[in-house]
């Protein structure tokens, strides 16, 4: 059979429409930033369908939206992070790959551009599946992943919300308070049926310097396995830990729910049982795809899959937003 | 109600029976270390228990029983741990307390001399749930944590381990691929109040590049804990239980329904099949049954009071202990 690569059902191995969902945090977007934000995961996820479209791997796709979305300096992962307490800034990422469950995550990382690259090396040339920082920068620059300044990494808006946290901290110690908690991610499910994840972000507004981020911690800020479903979450990343949010998320669905069932259950309980709010995005291997957020926004986009009621996969346009209501479709 | 301090039935709070069960570690444990482990975690499971039975909280008991297998030079935890590919050790720790699900966590942690104090200290001072190594250090010195030098915390034995198995593929293979897997240390425990703690402690496994983070400091993975289902420590090939979350699995088949041991038994068959890795795991639930199961060819293992297998009752006045689940010993405390 001739491929044409150029549509993955002529590909002798097709087994499925290819799916991709891209988030950019879940918390209370400013006014400002909403349109960008929007725009910013509806063109992650253009980014990420096109690899998806010419037959690529579910890991190319997630880490590709997911790098689009560390150079975009509205979203906290890579040139955008927030600042820690000692004026730096500390990368965390995970890609995770849902054929072997095998996973890459590091934290705590400076001077990489995109950090989803170290995690992807982490997973593809190691036999580990965390290394701290020093260790990821080793791997990372064994292998010429390019490395920038941290002033390339701080800009007015990070700097602007340590100011914001650091004016408002003596009116109010409620540390819950802060806020600011995005991460970006992104799921696929590419044209074989495997699915894979991919988690990024600068962590928390002002963290103490050594706080580890739930989004390079596999079950907490993603997971993926062929077998249920493939999660990027977002949110207070504590509560995430101490839940284990995307573990959970998935093991619903082994049990037999739809990805927006256990992504609502999950977030709930996350709610109820340790305070926290925050969002996640997944799809299965039937394409079935979950959305679900417990603050006030999340931004966040889709191309192909079956969402709440739909029967049919839409292929041909992107659908985006920053909440659930105000959602925008637009044609590829 | 005047309250007799010596014993937890007269604490007007008192709720239930406390339970203790501690690990040593699965893996392939060399014969002339059996004697050692098994007294290890026996010794271990005791002084955890005595903290319950003067009506202590679940958390202190975890820790205390951790901290005296971390200075157990026999354990691959504290002093004892092993050696990282340039010849120093990393080492990693979890507590975790079942009541808010709270966590404190320290990855490649040098100088202090328990680590699982450090990780302690996280889950109460700060509000983070894992820190990195310097953070970590930083943490321990603010609030006056023992340290030693590196010479403390290598032993003959992990020498020894390093010589033998050079790099980390020859480790692996030999310590997991074949049934075996490597230590790490881990106690659970059920409190008169009944709240649910667990923590874990390791020093990783021989030959790991530098800053090779292990899955014993990450909630889900190398430990467990929630009231409303279990306390869970985890012990085996970490990237494996790192993999399938072994901790939450465990945690979420109980949720469902299950006896901590079927859920255990279940979640390490499925890390076996999925990933291809052994390990094995301790926990109790808040009704103080006890699950204690491991798929490489031995555990170190220990426990005072609860429900196991096909007991109905619990055994308060003694300690059960063993290196197999079918050679195991008990003794009058």
């Amino acid at each position: 059979m001739t491929n044409n690569v150029n549509d993955s059902s002529n590909n002798s191995d097709f087994i499925c429409e290819p799916v991709i969902l891209v988030q950019g945090g879940a918390r209370t977007i400013a006014k400002a930033f909403l349109e960008k934000s929007a725009l910013g995961v509806r063109d992650a996820t253009l980014d990420g369908y096109r690899v998806l479209k010419n037959g690529g791997s579910c890991i190319d796709a997630v880490v590709k939206a997911v790098q689009a979305l560390e150079d975009n300096p509205y979203f906290n992962a890579g040139h955008g992070s927030v600042i820690n307490e000692a004026g730096e800034v500390e990368m965390h990422a995970l890609v995770m790959r849902g054929d072997t469950c095998d996973m890459g995550g590091c934290l705590c990382v400076k001077h990489v551009k995109n950090p989803v690259k170290a995690a992807r090396l982490i997973l593809d040339e190691s036999d580990y599946c965390l290394l701290s920082a020093e260790a990821t920068l080793q791997v990372a620059r064994q292998h010429g992943l390019e490395e920038r300044p941290l002033e390339y990494f701080i800009t007015d808006v990070s700097r602007q919300k340590k100011k914001n946290y650091e004016d408002s901290r003596s009116i109010q110690k409620d540390f819950d308070k802060r806020g600011e908690h995005d991460t970006v991610g992104a799921v696929a499910l590419d044209c074989l049926g495997n699915l894979a994840c991919a988690t990024s972000t600068g962590g928390r507004n002002v963290p103490m310097v050594g706080r580890v981020s739930d989004s390079s911690i596999c079950g907490s800020g993603g997971f993926a396995d062929n077998n249920s479903v493939a999660v990027s979450t977002t949110g207070d990343g504590e509560a995430i830990m101490k839940v284990n949010l995307a573990r959970m998320i998935s093991m619903y669905v082994e049990q037999g729910m739809s990805p927006q069932q256990a992504t609502i259950k999950s977030l709930n309980h996350m709610k109820a049982r340790v305070g926290g709010k925050g969002g996640a995005i997944s799809v299965d291997g039937s394409g079935r795809v979950g959305v679900h957020f417990t603050t006030q926004n999340m931004s966040w986009a889709r191309i192909g899959g079956k969402f709440q009621n739909e029967t049919t996969y839409s292929n041909d346009c992107v659908q985006f937003g920053t909440d659930c209501t105000n959602i925008r479709t637009e044609k590829i | 109600m005047i309250t007799n301090g010596n014993s937890s039935s007269n604490d007007p709070d008192f709720i239930c029976d406390p339970v203790i069960v501690v690990h040593g570690g699965a893996w392939k444990i060399p014969s002339d270390i059996h004697e050692h482990s098994a007294l290890g975690v026996r010794d271990a499971a005791v002084t955890g228990h005595r903290v319950l039975k003067n009506g202590g909280s679940c958390i202190d008991a975890v820790v205390k029983a951790v901290e005296a297998l971390e200075d157990n030079p026999y354990f691959d935890a504290g002093h004892g741990s092993v050696l990282n590919e340039a010849g120093e050790v990393e080492m990693h720790a979890l507590v975790m307390r079942g009541d808010t699900c709270d966590m404190g966590g320290c990855l490649c942690v040098k100088h202090v001399k328990n680590p699982v104090k450090a990780a302690r200290l996280i889950l109460d001072e700060s509000h983070h749930c894992l820190l990195s190594g310097e953070a970590a250090l930083t943490l321990a010195r603010q609030h006056g944590l023992e340290e030693r030098p590196l010479e403390y915390f290598i032993t003959d034995e992990s020498r020894k381990e390093m010589k033998d198995y050079k790099n980390y593929s020859a480790s692996i293979h030999e310590l997991f691929d074949s049934q075996d897997g490597h230590d790490t240390v881990g106690a659970v425990a059920l409190d008169c109040h009944g709240n649910l703690a667990c923590a874990t402690s390791t020093g990783g496994i021989n030959a790991q590049k530098v800053g090779r983070i292990s899955d014993s400091p990450i909630g889900g993975s190398g430990g467990f804990a929630d009231n409303n289902s279990i306390a869970v420590s985890t012990t085996g090939h970490g990237e494996s239980i790192m993999k399938v979350n072994l901790a939450r699995m465990i945690s979420m088949y109980v949720e469902h329904g299950m006896s901590p041991q079927q859920a255990t038994m279940k979640s390490l068959n499925h890390m076996k099949a999925r990933v291809g890795g052994s390990g094995g795991a301790i926990s109790v639930d808040g009704s103080g049954r006890v699950g204690v199961h491991f798929t490489t060819q031995n555990m170190s293992w220990a426990r005072v009071g609860g429900k196991f297998q096909n007991e109905t009752t619990y055994s308060n006045d003694c300690v059960q202990f063993g290196t197999d689940c079918t050679n195991f010993r008990t003794e009058k405390i």
